[in-house]
């Protein structure tokens, strides 16, 4: 979010998700885009149908690989490297966009200079893709107009997340592939409002609207606004609340996530969590990080309120309640409310629709925006919307870059924080399936998904499973430097040796319990893509002791073991 | 009557656009033509004749939804031949269907006797009674009932051309054809990523959602439809929840989730596997009902929301207290909604006096 905020001045997918189809090249990296965002693989698959081209830039053999032109199958956490050695290619060839660079564009000396050394042939003994791949992706991406960069969690649940979003921003910016139709950069977001979760202002540094807690003029402007004197200081992000929880912080308010389930090296967060003053945890289920709370408030769905979500790309779209919330649970809204009430403040909103007003009057691209507008009009509005009669944006930067010039961020290649070694020789990655979400919360309390599949697995090659005798369907281990867990082996073509991948939904295998807290230095989000880890069969006895499992929660999948009577 | 982008139908001059059939047109023009077979989503096929219209110099009835307008070409929609037609091909369709339209429309409405309706009196013919084997299939949502099936083949096209995975597929010749899969194995051994696109494409109720049927949900037609916006993945794809508003001991019930039509932005009416499935956590036993307080015992125990927000205010502020507002955090959701994350930011940053408010995925 922030690293696009730099580059172009928005946060957000330039263009919009019906404008996939008409696209004549796909550029998609760091996206399993068919299990994760499935409808995006649809537009995507449309456009193939008719004619575009498809480069998947991934470690895995996904299923989007298999109707792709080129699979690029990067080693994890190489992707710099990659994106650098395209760019130099897009410079050494002449195939970058001159006129757009010199009008639009400020920063491009020192990215030439930075990835001249980033050849294709020096990218392939790093990334493992083939020097010819490289460069006929870069070409075929600078020569064809209609050309879109899709990338999600594989880019930026990294150390080096931000420099990932930089180096593709780059290529953007080189080829003037910006501002028109079906021609941009688009993260997809991985959860319903990541998006507007963002834009509402739920950020360490930015007010909503990307309006910064560090400016003098935005903070006394909601100073004014909310009648209160406010803090300057930035907050801390969430990757650094994890790691001084209990510590520094002594007092959490969590609402919605299962952070012991979500976040990483989950071990540590625990013992932080164990240390805390006080916490408090308002959700719809007894979620695992329940275990820790002093005050449990229970919420309600989404199916059960009022409000909005914004997708991917920038659309406000209402959430309508349709039934009520079980027993006493509360919409989470009313619930903030009652909190603030309780602690003295004067809040007096009537409903989703007044606090949207006050969230709009302040921010500038989402000004023309109402819940009655969205709903007179039957269709959600895409942000920037200025003004009541704006119709929306369907595609950013179309009179100029928003920023008022791209800026080039040339960046290094930095090596992941743990690399394979020795003693952990398998590089793991994590990621969702199609058939769960998250923490699984929600799913695995769904009738037929649990059963398609029921627990955790790790993919890993012939290879490495030879190597460790282990075959299709075991029981294995699975270590890291910080934890273990067990779960089935699934020997599978799908990763490269020396791979491996699994699944973080299921609540009786934790992956988190092995990946690294480290944080990306701008967005502290944390590296769920790569860690060292090792995986050893288990002895049959051995598996049927679930005491040698310290980490798992065995019961119930995903469901709650905490002391609640 | 010759200029190069307009028809006469039904002595009205309307307009096209390059490349629109007769049936785009006249729908853009707001005229309805009954169809069966068609989908915005998917190729043209012209396989169930039901969208015939008489084009003047042509001596066949032509399909409306797979004939491209031409400059200056008139057209009939709704004159004796025409009509004609589509008695007689809507009473062999009906004599091998599920006669009682309240028996057919057990789950979704049957756009076969809805067609019907329209047209009214439809000469009854014999039954064909043809036999058909039930086909049990273990996957957990999409039921096949092929004593329904028109051989339409949306679903088909729907799989192959929308969703890409060629998981179903019409077997059998004939009078016989089907729906079925590639050699008859389940869904859930096939390429099948349980979209549910064919239960939503399906005209007369031959692939069907097995959910509700199985836990005897009144009919959709019965049912409330409340638009809103799937709470999974970023994409944000417009549903309707299907609530039965009597369930639930008058909470409501969501029962089924059905798609907008083709066309619906973001997601042009389609929607995955846990959009249109994962719906039943909303009313699961776990669900929690009643605020819980940690007791001197160590263990949760149901309290009142007014000592829970109390010990809620009492509690941060006492950490505010000892040790400043920034050793508070607040942790705010992706989950939740735009106003819900808004008042999680005011909250801490006005109420509290700390920006430290983040959420699980800030990128
Ligand atoms: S709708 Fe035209 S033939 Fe079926």
């Amino acid at each position: 979010m922030a690293g696009l905020v730099t580059t172009f001045g928005a946060g957000a997918m330039t263009n919009s998700i019906h404008e996939i189809r008409e696209a004549d090249f796909l550029f998609v990296i760091g996206s399993n885009t068919s299990e994760a965002h499935p409808i995006i693989a649809m537009e995507m698959k449309r456009a193939v149908r008719r004619g575009a081209k498809l480069v998947v830039a991934d470690p895995r053999s996904i299923w989007m690989t298999t109707i792709a032109d080129r699979h690029l199958p990067l080693k994890p956490g190489t992707d710099v490297w990659l994106l650098n050695a395209m760019a130099q290619v897009i410079i050494a060839e002449g195939l970058s966009d001159e006129n757009f660079i010199a009008q639009s564009t400020e920063g491009y000396e020192a990215l030439a200079e930075r990835v001249a050394n980033y050849t294709p042939e020096e990218a392939e003994k790093i990334t493992g893709v083939a020097a010819a791949d490289i460069r006929a992706t870069a070409r075929a991406y600078a020569t064809t107009r209609k050309a879109g960069i899709y990338y999600t969690l594989g880019i930026t649940e990294h150390t080096h997340g931000t420099d990932n979003v930089y180096a593709l921003s780059n290529l953007v910016l080189l080829t003037g592939h910006l501002g028109s139709r079906s021609t941009g950069l688009n993260p997809l977001r991985g959860q319903n409002n990541v998006q507007g979760a963002n834009d509402a202002g739920a950020s360490p540094i930015f007010f909503p609207d990307y309006q910064s807690v560090g400016d003098p003029e935005i903070q006394a402007k909601y100073e004014a606004a909310w009648g209160c004197s406010l803090s300057s200081e930035p907050g801390l992000n969430l990757n650094q609340m994890m790691k001084v929880a209990g510590s520094k912080i002594r007092a959490f308010f969590i609402m919605g996530e299962d952070i012991v389930m979500s976040e990483p090296n989950v071990a540590v967060l625990e013992e932080g969590l164990n240390a805390m003053d006080f916490v408090v945890i308002q959700d719809i289920f007894l979620t695992e990080t329940a275990r820790f709370a002093d005050v449990v408030l229970p919420a309600a769905c989404f199916a059960e309120k009022d409000g909005t979500f914004t997708n991917s790309e920038r659309r406000v779209q209402l959430v309508r309640k349709a039934v009520e919330p079980p027993g006493e649970a509360r919409a989470d809204w009313r619930i903030l409310i009652d909190i603030a009430r309780a602690s003295g403040a004067d809040w007096d909103y009537q409903s989703p629709a007044d606090i949207y007003a006050e969230l709009v009057h302040e921010a500038p691209n989402f000004a023309g925006i109402s819940h009655e507008r969205i709903d007179s009009e039957g269709i959600g509005l895409q942000w920037p919307c200025p003004t009541s009669d704006h119709p929306g944006t369907k595609f950013l930067h179309e009179g100029g870059v928003l920023r008022g010039k791209g800026l080039f961020q040339a960046v290094d290649y930095k090596p992941s924080v743990e690399i394979a070694d020795s003693d952990y020789p398998l590089v793991l990655s994590t990621g969702r399936t199609l058939y769960h979400y998250n923490a699984a919360t929600q799913t695995t309390r769904s009738a037929g998904l649990p059963e398609k599949q029921p627990e955790a697995f790790v993919e890993l090659h012939r290879k490495d499973a030879g190597q460790r005798g282990i075959s299709d369907g075991d029981l294995v281990e699975v270590l890291s430097r910080r934890g273990s867990l067990r779960c089935r082996a699934q020997v599978s073509r799908q990763v490269r040796r020396g791979c491996i991948w699994m699944p973080f939904h299921f609540a009786d295998s934790r992956a988190n319990l092995l990946t690294v807290d480290q944080g990306d230095a701008v967005t502290g989000t944390a590296e769920y893509k790569v860690c060292a880890t090792e995986v050893r069969l288990l002895a049959a006895a051995a598996a049927d002791d679930k005491t040698l499992f310290p980490g798992a929660f065995w019961g119930e999948p995903g469901g709650a073991t905490s002391s609640a009577t | 009557m010759s200029a190069p982008d307009q028809i006469l139908v039904d002595d009205q001059t309307l307009k096209f656009c390059p490349g629109e059939t007769i049936l785009d047109a006249t729908r853009r023009a707001g005229c309805s033509l009954p169809t069966l077979c068609h989908d915005p989503r998917l190729e043209p096929v012209g396989a169930c004749r039901s969208c015939l219209v008489e084009v003047k110099g042509q001596r066949r009835l032509m399909p409306a939804c797979k004939t491209p307008a031409s400059p200056g070409m008139q057209i009939e929609t709704r004159n004796e031949r025409v009509l004609r037609h589509q008695r007689v091909l809507l009473s062999l369709y009906l004599s091998d269907h599920v006669g009682d339209p309240s028996e057919c429309e057990d789950g979704a409405p049957c756009e076969l006797h809805a067609l019907a309706k329209d047209l009214g009196n439809l000469p009854v013919l014999v039954p064909l009674q043809r036999k058909h084997k039930p086909r049990a299939d273990r996957n957990p949502f999409i039921e096949f009932r092929s004593e329904r099936c028109i051989a339409c083949a949306r679903c088909v096209r729907y799989c192959d051309e929308v969703e890409g995975v060629n998981a179903i597929t019409l077997t059998g010749r004939g009078l016989h054809t089907t729906i079925s899969t590639a050699s008859g194995i389940s869904l859930y051994d096939s390429t099948c990523e349980l979209c549910g696109g064919c239960v939503d494409v399906c005209p007369t109720g031959a692939m069907a959602e097995k959910m509700p049927l199985s836990a005897g949900a009144a009919p959709e037609r019965e049912l409330e439809k409340v638009r809103t916006t799937c709470n999974y993945c970023g994409v944000g794809c417009q549903m309707d929840l299907n609530v039965d508003r009597a369930a639930a001991a008058g909470r409501g019930q969501v029962v089924k989730v059905t798609s907008p039509p083709a066309g619906t932005a973001p997601s042009d009416g389609n929607l995955c596997v846990k959009g249109r499935f994962a719906y039943d956590f909303i009313d699961h036993p776990d669900r929690l009902s009643t605020p819980l307080l940690r007791g001197a015992d160590g263990n949760l125990h149901p309290a009142s929301w007014e000592a829970a927000l109390e010990r809620t205010a009492a509690g941060l502020q006492e950490v505010a207290k000892k040790h400043g507002a920034d050793a508070l955090a607040f942790v705010s959701s992706a989950r939740c909604t735009m106003e819900e994350n808004y008042l999680v930011q005011k909250l801490s940053r006005a109420v509290f006096g700390t920006n430290n408010v983040h959420q699980c995925a800030a990128t």
